[in-house]
């Protein structure tokens, strides 16, 4: 087992460095020069040796391989430097100011789909082919067709404009989640809930459920000991993958209810090239999901005994 | 209580059951949500402005994209500034005068005027403003072209020496924001200054969070007074439906970056609102490459001119919120744009035809025109997502088509574009761009051949000589007479397929009180916040 997590580990951080180098330099090769974008629409009047003076002066004229250098050997130590665009801001503090507001939007969501899924998945799945079952049926297709741009504008208007029981952007209250936290978690509890769903379904007529029932444990004591511990696997997956889209999964809704989170940060940092954010937060997400892919895999040979770890 | 499978299976939840959960859920959402919901106008005196990008520095480098240019104007006070009718007008110079030979300025500096930090504003601190910001490095650098050196004559009274004539020294060096000297050097200059800066503003910083809010709060000891509102926010708001939503719930007052033109038009009749169309400094143009074959005929270009319906794309994509362009200089600056003798392009398809036969490009066989081989084919990369302009692009590309040329089509990021675009590796954009504004028309950042600007990569010797001369007499009227030349010159030369003057939209909440009737810039409207009340 340690030799395994120590292997894995190794792995780990082949692939960290590996996504390092490959991150710094599609940056590098992508045209454009961030200089640009801190001129404004022409009320400044500039020269081209000024602009070459300020790109000196952030060392973006070295060769690439020493601004790798550079860049890598104080990450090391913890350092991720300072942003180009917000210049004399860490990138440091840039990334903790915006992780907790997307942490907390997915750990919202994961909780209310897990709320909401777990029961109606189950529920849909021991009355299959009832009302039950096709309502959440239709209901989790339409969450997972409903594109969250739309979605996200059509909730603003509903209950910030129209019912004005809501604010239409921000977190300035806690009401602030409710709508962007809705959003997310629609497609997650239409995810799990068909997850769920499937899961129970296959279990149900499965030997060990006929034998524990035929030697009379009671249907609820079968349900949620021996069907609902082998169907929490599908949750346990759900939860690790969410880890790998925290990057991606919430750029729209951030940037929809202007939400300061990771995914918009992310997306301004490639579109005005601010290079040490892009890599730090590139690299910080791979250590996130090589982490996560491990602890899924150990959660994995907890809660389900045939799974084994072999190194 | 033991539960049978088949039997759960079976039972059904009455209608009754479901509709009792439905409604109780539902219920417990709303009190949940109501209530604790504070709208921006029931927060007492606080003024909450949204933009569309993130504050991402507030220091004298950063006054070039507007979202920032509006917080830090409340933080920093320049030593003059241009005001909504586009004056030049005293802020902590009291006085101000230019020799008449334009080689010194003298600045009278308010007295009594104290930082956010309690220290007097004096001579020393200007200086230091101007000796350090005018360092190569600092993005504002350019507007402290050709001065030489700064004199303090007194602790209130400054003497600028310039090595060359700049005529448009004041309304550039002159819009600098003054930063407090022993602070800003304490702090280890612009890095750190511009991340919490101290200025001698109507407002103090209170809190900034770049791509969330800048908030700031009444600077009480401010030299002219309290300001109207107790704290003022702008909010990052990107999507322009929700800062429309936000206007109409209340929860703003105002957008500095305009809403989508429908949103703001349909706010036009609304009681509860403000709608200010002032026409903008910059053009809406296509700068090309003119070191690229297919452009180096005048003819060319001028074709492409008279092959575009200019008020067509005004109309039925800008929902004429825009008026045809004549030159690079927008008619807001009254006093040195002319019309006078310049080359006008009107729609004509027939004879951008017949400058293009005249030019030597031949109809191909694919309907494209080529000459010696080359096609007339180029790519124009717009903005990706730019979801306002693209359509234009899309417009034009039919317009060219019908005569012969062929525009192909492509995004990028703005950074590479303007990259791109700077260093020759693209063929053509579309974008807005200020071209010499008001009150200062000079255009040497994007027409003189060294302009850092210069997307079209226009190099014109006369051009150059005409963008020096500008600057290097202070004489208003004889200044005219060149900028006259200039528009003239550029008219005859399209560097660029230039399209039109687009108005600016701001709209304002009726909350707002102190604006004045007539407006031809609305910006400075923001700059001076200390002028607005929240009344009702």
């Amino acid at each position: 087992m340690t030799r395994y997590v120590l292997v894995r580990m190794m792995q780990g951080v082949v692939v960290v460095f590996l996504i390092s180098v490959i991150t710094f330099i599609i940056m590098r090769v992508m045209p454009g020069d961030p200089v640009y974008l801190l001129l404004g629409d022409g009320n400044i009047q500039i020269t081209e040796e000024q602009i070459q003076q300020i790109r000196t002066n952030w060392g973006l004229d070295r060769p690439l391989y020493e601004q790798y250098l550079v860049w890598a050997g104080n990450l090391l130590t913890g350092d991720f430097g300072e942003s180009l665009v917000r210049r004399g801001v860490p990138v440091r503090q840039m990334i903790m100011e915006a992780v907790p507001v997307t942490a907390l939007l997915n750990l919202y969501a994961i909780t209310a789909a897990i709320l909401f899924a777990l029961p109606l998945g189950i529920a849909s799945a021991v009355r299959k082919n009832t009302w039950v079952d096709y309502t959440t049926s239709f209901f989790s297709a339409l969450g997972i067709a409903t594109p969250n741009f739309w979605l996200s504008l059509m909730l603003i208007v509903v209950f910030a404009q129209y019912l004005r029981w809501l604010p239409p952007f921000g977190l300035r209250s806690w009401q602030g989640y409710i709508l962007p936290v809705a959003v997310m978690a629609t497609e997650e509890i239409a995810v799990l809930l068909r997850m769920t769903r499937g899961a129970v379904l296959e279990l149900l007529p499965q030997d060990f459920v006929r034998t524990a029932r035929a030697k009379g444990v009671s249907g609820q004591r079968v349900l949620w000991r021996h069907v609902m511990s082998n169907a929490m696997i599908a949750v346990v997956t759900l939860i690790g993958y969410r880890f790998a889209l925290l990057l991606s999964g919430t750029i729209i809704v951030e940037t929809v209810f202007a939400l300061p989170g990771v995914g918009r940060l992310f997306t301004d940092s490639v579109m005005r090239l601010d290079y040490q954010v892009v890599q730090s937060l590139v690299v910080i997400f791979a250590v996130i999901v090589v982490v996560a892919n491990l602890i899924t895999d150990l959660v994995y040979s907890l809660i389900d005994p045939r799974v084994r770890v072999s190194s | 209580m033991p539960v049978d499978l088949d039997k759960l299976a079976k039972r059904p939840i009455s209608r009754r059951q479901f509709i009792r959960y439905t409604a109780t859920t539902a219920a417990a959402a709303w009190l949940a949500s109501n209530g604790l919901h504070v709208r921006a106008q029931g927060g007492g005196r606080t003024m909450v402005w949204l933009g569309h990008q993130e504050v991402a520095g507030l220091g004298p480098n950063d006054i070039g994209p507007d979202v920032q240019a509006v917080m830090i104007f409340n933080i920093l006070d320049p030593l003059v500034h241009v005001d909504h009718l586009a004056n030049i007008v005293p802020v902590l110079a009291e006085s101000f005068s230019a020799a008449e030979d334009g080689l010194s300025y003298t600045f009278n500096l308010h007295q009594g005027v104290r930082f956010h930090n309690g220290e007097e504003l004096t001579a020393d601190d200007v200086k230091y403003t101007f000796d350090y910001y005018s360092q190569p490095g600092n993005v504002v650098a350019g507007r402290f072209l050709g001065m030489g050196s700064v004199e303090v004559v007194d602790r209130y009274t400054v003497i600028v020496h310039m090595d060359e004539v700049n005529a448009a020294f004041l309304a550039q060096a002159g819009l600098v924001p003054i930063v407090p000297a022993a602070y800003h050097a304490e702090v280890g200059g612009d890095d750190i200054f511009r991340t919490r800066p101290i200025g001698t503003g109507s407002f103090k910083l209170r809190e900034w969070r770049p791509a969330d809010f800048t908030e700031l709060e009444a600077f009480a000891d401010h030299f002219r007074g309290a300001p109207g509102v107790e704290v003022l926010r702008l909010e990052v708001v990107p999507e322009p439906s929700v800062r429309y939503i936000a206007l109409q719930t209340g929860d703003a007052h105002s957008t500095v970056w305009p809403l989508l033109v429908e949103d703001s038009l349909s706010m036009e009749g609304d009681p509860r609102f403000r709608v200010l169309r002032t026409l903008g400094d910059s053009i809406k143009y296509f700068p090309m490459n003119l070191d690229r074959p297919v452009f180096d005929d005048v003819r060319t270009r001028r074709a492409l001119m008279h092959a575009t319906d200019r008020q067509r794309i005004i109309d039925d994509l800008w929902d004429g919120t825009a008026s045809v362009a004549t030159s690079h200089l927008s008619p807001k600056n009254g006093f040195y744009y002319t019309t006078d003798g310049v080359r006008e392009y009107a729609y004509d398809p027939e004879r951008a035809r017949s400058l293009l036969d005249e030019a030597g490009w031949a109809e191909g066989s694919d309907g494209v025109r080529a000459r010696d081989g080359l096609r007339l084919s180029f790519t124009c990369t717009t903005i990706t997502g730019d979801q306002a302009r693209r359509p234009i692009a899309e417009l034009t590309q039919q317009f060219w088509r019908q005569v012969g040329v062929e525009m192909l089509l492509a995004e990028a990021p703005v950074a590479t574009i303007l990259e791109g675009m700077r260093n020759g590796d693209l063929e053509m954009s579309l974008f807005n761009w200020t071209h010499g504004g008001t009150p200062e028309p000079n255009p040497a950042g994007t027409l003189r051949s060294n302009g850092g600007d210069n997307y079209s990569r226009y190099n014109n010797p006369e051009m150059d000589r005409l963008i020096d001369a500008g600057v290097g007499v202070v004489d208003p009227d004889a200044r005219r007479a060149i900028y006259h030349d200039i528009q003239r010159l550029y008219a005859e030369e399209v560097p660029a397929i230039y399209l039109q003057y687009d108005e600016w939209i701001n709209v304002f909440s009726t909350d707002i009180d102190g604006l004045p009737d007539d407006v031809l810039n609305a910006l400075p409207l923001y700059y001076f916040a200390r002028q607005l009340g929240m009344g009702g």
